[in-house]
């Protein structure tokens, strides 16, 4: 799955490794950096998907994720908005009810507005020796999971997303603080990669 | 070489270690520990007296809140007492029937323990997994001269092993034993790909875990006791202290104090708790790792293998700094889950509770074997996202290590070993994105030591997470 234009990219970059030996290096002169980082705000603006990885064919999950995400926010804003109604309709007057139902509604459709973006933001590439994942708007992640370091691999299905043939694919490591899972992948897809994860993870296993 | 022969005598079955050692029919180990060497392979019991000191803990409880109910109201009745002495009449019961059912094996590089009277439940732990081995005495088990046993595997829960408890001397024996025998069975294993990197020690000979030591640190008491009452637990004691005084001072009514004395033991209890976890803590240099030592009414010891550690973190707060002072932590894979004690498990093995720059320096070269120094500094801009920090906020590595430091009033320095590395991620939030700033953190399989690489210019961090992944691989293929 790793194409030939993110691999010789990776590979570019560890050979620049090897040359220098270093990262970062014991002084702070070893490597310029970029002058007071006064010109990074218009680059990060400009770029949309998260700066590393920009050579990175990413993969993404499945179309329908995005509608088990709007099935999950009404299902949580519609009887949010029937609660807040009816409290505020039996407390006080019937405009007052219909206000709060209304604004319930109001801030579901906001959320949705932004589903869209954080659904569009994921997205996974499975490398020569490791996995990449990456998520999120307003805070952007990515994780790098060696092959080798899987502890086990997890899929799991909501009943949201089982409706819709999907599922959610996590990895885990030893590390508590690792987070890796991609949502939304067809099931096969999912099936598929839990297979392909587990046996590469098998042959690169590595201990603690 | 890995299991002790199988040859061991059957009437030491059933027999608690303590008396049983018959004289040395055969001893296979050449040195060491003739007498109890071959018959770990039998099954044994734990020490009869081990239900008492299992009870210890809430017999204590019970005491404390009989004497509080007695100074409490005088008439007190007696019902309350009743129920108290049911309940560690109970917990001793069960403690009973718990020794009865349960023993332990060791064969075939297998610590084997049986337990269980309704749900038996038979637990293997195979030793080359094995992460550390401690030996642990709680005040009670000290003055009975017993000791427990605790084996600290990798898993992600508590699954490690307990053997409480055990005669003192047999345990440290026994700890001595599986000691060699982990060494030897992880260098058979070493060559493959499941085994464990790490287990560089040369020649494990079995009685070799009892080698000579070298200490390279002691704690000096006087110097814990100043450094906990500069520290946090101390400027809690002091807040609640002061709290006290003036809340008499203005009522003028001693017996307000009744109803904050759960508060006062409370502080009275966690700063004995950070003073006895941490009294005459011992660092050595042995031939199987660093052998650490601390306590003074429960004891620790537990070695930790320089393959097993996940993470080091030295600790400088505010006004230690002012004195040279700072604290060394380590971190080891997996947790060690004491239900409890949940704010010692918080906390990370302190190697060194407060000691000199020097001091820490010469451990920190026993754990690794080159330092990296954060001398990076975060660019300017971080300035605007982390005011306080930036002050500290640097990092750097090399082909080995990395190491970020960062923090104000506490400053915080952790080096991770590369071949330890988890996962690697790049993280950036919106105010880091105006300024341009990223962060790369790398996980590691310790309980809570990650090394943050925080705000560094985009291109920076672009770099750093590009690099870091290849650079692991080829820690790791060293």
């Amino acid at each position: 799955m790793v194409t030939g234009q993110d691999c010789c990219g990776y590979a570019e970059r560890a050979g620049a490794v090897t040359d220098a030996g270093h990262i970062g290096g014991e002084s702070p002169a070893a490597r310029p950096r970029p002058a007071g980082s006064r010109s990074a705000p218009g680059q990060a603006g400009s770029a949309v998907a998260g700066p590393p990885g920009a050579e990175i064919q990413w993969r993404r999950p499945s179309p329908r994720l995005l509608s088990a995400r709007r099935l999950q926010a009404a299902l949580v804003t519609v009887p949010a908005a029937l609660v807040a109604g009816l409290c505020f309709g039996l407390a006080g007057s019937l405009a007052a009810g219909l206000a709060a139902g209304l604004g319930m509604v109001v801030i579901g459709l906001l959320g949705e507005r932004f589903l869209a973006r954080r659904v569009a933001a994921w997205g996974y590439a499975e490398r020569d020796d490791d996995l990449m994942v990456r998520r999120g708007v307003l805070i952007r992640r990515q994780s790098v999971i060696p092959y080798g370091r899987m502890q086990f691999i997890d899929v799991t299905a909501g009943p949201v997303e089982r409706s819709l043939g999907l599922a959610t694919v996590r990895m885990h490591t030893a590390a508590a603080a690792s987070d890796a899972r991609i949502p939304g992948l067809d099931r096969a897809d999912a099936a598929r990669l839990r297979d392909q994860l587990a046996a590469i993870g098998e042959a690169q296993a590595a201990g603690l | 070489m890995t299991a002790p022969p199988a040859d061991s005598s059957p009437p030491a079955d059933s027999s608690p270690p303590a008396d049983s050692s018959p004289p040395a029919d055969s001893s296979p180990a050449a040195g060491g520990s003739p007498p109890a060497a071959a018959d770990f392979a039998a099954w044994h019991r734990l020490h009869p007296l081990s239900p008492l000191v299992r009870a210890g803990r809430h017999l204590a409880s019970v005491m404390v809140v009989v004497l509080a109910l007695l100074f409490a109201n005088h008439n007190g009745d007696g019902g309350d007492l009743v129920v108290n002495l049911v309940v560690v009449g109970l917990v001793l019961g069960a403690g009973v029937v718990s020794w009865i059912v349960t023993r332990w094996q060791v064969a075939d590089g297998v610590l084997r323990i049986e337990t269980g009277l309704v749900r038996r439940q038979s637990r293997r732990f195979p030793l080359a997994q094995v992460q550390a081995i401690d030996v642990v005495q709680s005040g009670l088990a000290r003055v009975l001269g017993l000791a427990e046993l605790r084996l600290r595997m990798a898993g992600a829960d508590s699954s490690g092993g307990r053997l409480a408890s055990l005669p003192r001397a047999d345990a440290e024996q026994l700890r001595h034993r599986l000691l060699a025998m982990v060494q030897a069975t992880g260098q058979a294993a070493a060559g493959s790909p499941a085994g464990l990197p790490g287990t560089a020690v040369s020649a494990a000979a079995p009685g070799l875990a009892a080698g000579p030591e070298r200490q390279l640190f002691r704690v000096r008491p006087g110097r814990l006791a100043a450094a906990i009452a500069l520290s946090r637990t101390g400027a809690v004691a002091a807040i609640a202290v002061a709290l006290v005084a003036g809340v008499v001072e203005l009522t003028h009514q001693p017996g307000v104090l009744a109803s904050l004395l759960p508060i006062a033991i409370g502080v009275v209890l966690g700063v004995w708790r950070q003073f006895n976890g941490d009294f005459g803590t011992v660092v050595a240099a042995a031939p199987d790792g660093l052998r650490l030592r601390s306590g003074l009414v429960q004891t620790t010891a537990e070695t930790i293998r320089p393959g097993r550690v996940q993470g080091v973190r030295l600790v400088e707060p505010l006004v230690w700094r002012a004195f040279g002072w700072c604290r060394l932590e380590v971190d080891v894979a997996g947790p060690k889950q004491r239900h409890e004690n949940r704010s010692e498990s918080q906390r990370l093995r302190a190697l060194i509770p407060v000691g000199s720059r020097a001091e820490a320096d010469q451990v920190i070269g026993e754990l690794l074997s080159t330092r990296p120094v954060p001398a990076l500094r975060a660019p300017r801009a971080a300035r605007w996202k982390a005011p306080l920090t930036y002050h500290f906020l640097a990092w750097g590595g090399n082909d080995r290590y990395v190491a970020a430091s960062r923090g104000r009033v506490c400053r915080k320095t952790t080096w991770v070993p590369l071949e330890k590395v988890q996962s690697v991620r790049w993280v950036q939030g919106p105010v880091q994105r105006r300024l341009g700033l990223a962060s790369v953190r790398l996980d590691v399989a310790g309980r809570r030591v990650t090394a943050s690489i925080e705000d560094r210019g985009t291109a920076e961090a672009d770099e750093i997470f590009a690099r870091l992944p290849g650079l692991a691989r080829q820690a790791r293929a060293r």
